[in-house]
């Protein structure tokens, strides 16, 4: 009897919790305010892992794997894929093709014992968009690999190959890419011209509050929004990770606020309306709609969240 | 207002085979972290509360202090041993459940061998007496407190069953979330949270919730018979 009591009892807080969640979850409206401008261009890049950095270690790099799987990022049969992800669930496109990257019309090699297992290290943004989800089977189907996708952060998903864990790396940071190339630690695939392999991009956008109390939807520029924001002191959500929306947050702002990728060292002018919250996107977003605040969002991951919301 | 139960419920008897996966996965992490941990912890909790010896304090204090350990430190630590460069990358584990494991049992143990040194060691003082005069070996000894405190040591585990069920932030960082393969309960629930389901994420939180006391009640039905 007092099992089936305490059962009860343990049920109840579970009911408990599950009302004041809902009841708590607020109705506000998140938008796109400020869209397609080409400073919020946002390229995706994939770069295959040099082995030879590692020659003095027992990392092994499946460099057929990378091969593989890079090449087929780039065939023409993959791009229509990638341009018609999420078409018939938004509306529109969620990646754009990269006009001049390298389109390859090479026989991928059917996965060996030895090349099966690739390791992907990509970052949140890009595996929380779906878009590796809804890729990689057919891919994996086809030819008999199993990528392993881990993600983090831009810049722990290029420490772990950094630390010899991934065999290529798929990320958006272009600053942070070209100096993972310049250390040696990118290999250029055969049939390519470089080794980090731009395919696709998408736009960053400035999502807010539906009221819009800095009117940065009149603006004439994505850099005049944020000046908007700046001027009206509305609360800004900045993501403060060092992940690639981060790095791109910091270049928009008007530099003689001060506000740089350092987040030890925001000035104190800004301190009453930039909120430096050091968390993922979606925890970003959250964040802004319950603040009412405004979040620039790469747009994959805010359409995803839109659509989540409130299920 | 209770869709989120209407959910997990849903989940539960949807029979999705992603979900059964995960919570496969989660299992087989748990039982396994924490059994470990309870073969290395409830041994050594008891031989440090049976003996008397030089440098006792210090090392129960030390032992107390992991107790503390943030587990995402000890991901961090596990996560650059076991990376392809670092001193165990020839094992080829990172990014793997058997990780996972490893990095919980660092985790788990000292509490195990610190509750456990807590619990046994006034039934060692209680023991003391009688095994003096009574002669008995050191091993009878602690054969004695073992059988003596085994209701305590059940309690024990279940704290670090528990433990090892909920924990994200280790796992997160040397499991790296891979779907099919290092993707468990928490590290799922933490990935809808950014995906903004939270609806989804608390379904899972409710059914984590369900397996904890599923193996409460399994372990207060064993204490109940160990008392008869």
């Amino acid at each position: 009897m007092k099992k089936v009591l305490s059962l009860v009892l343990v049920l109840a807080l579970l009911v408990a919790c599950a009302a004041v969640f809902t009841a708590c979850s607020n109705p506000n409206e998140l938008v796109i305010l400020y869209e397609q401008d080409n400073d919020l261009k946002n390229t995706y890049s994939a770069i295959a892992v040099n082995p030879e950095k590692f020659a003095d270690t027992d990392v092994e790099i499946n460099t057929a794997g990378a091969d593989a799987l890079i090449n087929w990022l780039s065939l023409a049969s993959t791009r229509a894929l990638i341009e018609n992800y999420g078409v018939e669930d938004y509306g529109e496109k969620l990646f754009y093709l990269q006009e001049n990257a390298t389109v390859v019309e090479v026989e991928i090699p059917a996965a060996t014992a030895a090349t099966k297992d690739i390791a992907l290290s990509t970052t949140t943004s890009v595996n929380d968009s779906g878009l590796m989800q809804y890729l990689m089977p057919y891919f994996e189907e086809a030819y008999g690999y199993k990528v392993n996708i881990a993600s983090a952060g831009t810049g722990a998903a290029i420490n772990a190959a950094k630390l010899g864990n991934a065999d290529l790396i798929l990320v958006h940071s272009k600053s942070q890419e070209d100096a993972f190339v310049n250390e040696g630690y990118g290999r250029v695939v055969e049939g390519f011209t470089a080794a980090r392999v731009t395919f696709m991009y998408n736009f960053f956008v400035l999502v807010g509050p539906k009221a819009d109390p800095a009117k940065v939807k009149d603006a004439a520029s994505i850099k005049d929004a944020f000046k908007a924001i700046a001027d009206t002191q509305s609360k800004f959500i900045s993501r403060g990770d060092s992940s690639g929306t981060h790095t791109k947050e910091v270049s928009l702002w008007d530099t003689t606020l001060g506000i740089t990728a350092d987040v030890n060292a925001l000035p104190e002018t800004v301190k009453g309306w930039y909120v430096s919250a050091g968390q993922g996107m979606g925890a970003c977003l959250a964040m802004a709609n319950e603040q009412n605040a405004y979040v620039l969002s790469d747009k994959a991951t805010y359409l995803t969240f839109k659509k989540n919301q409130g299920k | 207002m209770t869709e989120s139960l209407a959910r997990a419920f849903s989940l539960v008897f949807s029979g999705d085979k992603v979900l059964s996966e995960i919570i496969l996965t989660t299992l087989r992490m748990a039982f396994s972290s924490s059994l470990a941990a309870l073969l290395i912890g409830v041994p050594s909790g008891l031989l440090i509360a049976a003996n008397e010896f030089p440098g006792k304090k210090a090392v129960v204090m030390f032992i107390r202090t992991c107790m503390g350990f943030p587990p995402v430190v000890v991901g961090i630590i596990v996560y650059i041993l076991f990376s392809g460069i670092g001193p165990f990358g020839k094992l080829g584990l990172i990014y793997s459940v058997e990780l996972m494991i490893i990095a919980q049992v660092v985790l788990i143990t000292p509490i195990v061998a610190g509750m456990t040194e807590t619990a046994a060691s006034p039934i060692c003082d209680r023991l003391s007496e009688t095994a003096k005069g009574l002669r008995m070996g050191k091993s009878k000894v602690l054969a004695l407190t073992f059988v003596e405190s085994k209701y305590q040591i059940i309690a024990v585990y279940l704290f670090a069953f528990a433990r090892a069920m909920s924990e994200v932030g280790a796992v997160q960082i040397v499991g790296g979330n891979i779907l099919h393969k290092t993707r468990v309960m928490t590290t799922t629930i933490a990935l809808n949270y950014n995906t903004g389901d939270f609806a989804y994420a608390v379904a899972l939180g409710v059914i984590l919730m369900l397996i904890v006391v599923a193996v409460n009640l399994a372990a207060s039905l064993l204490q109940r018979g160990k008392k008869r």
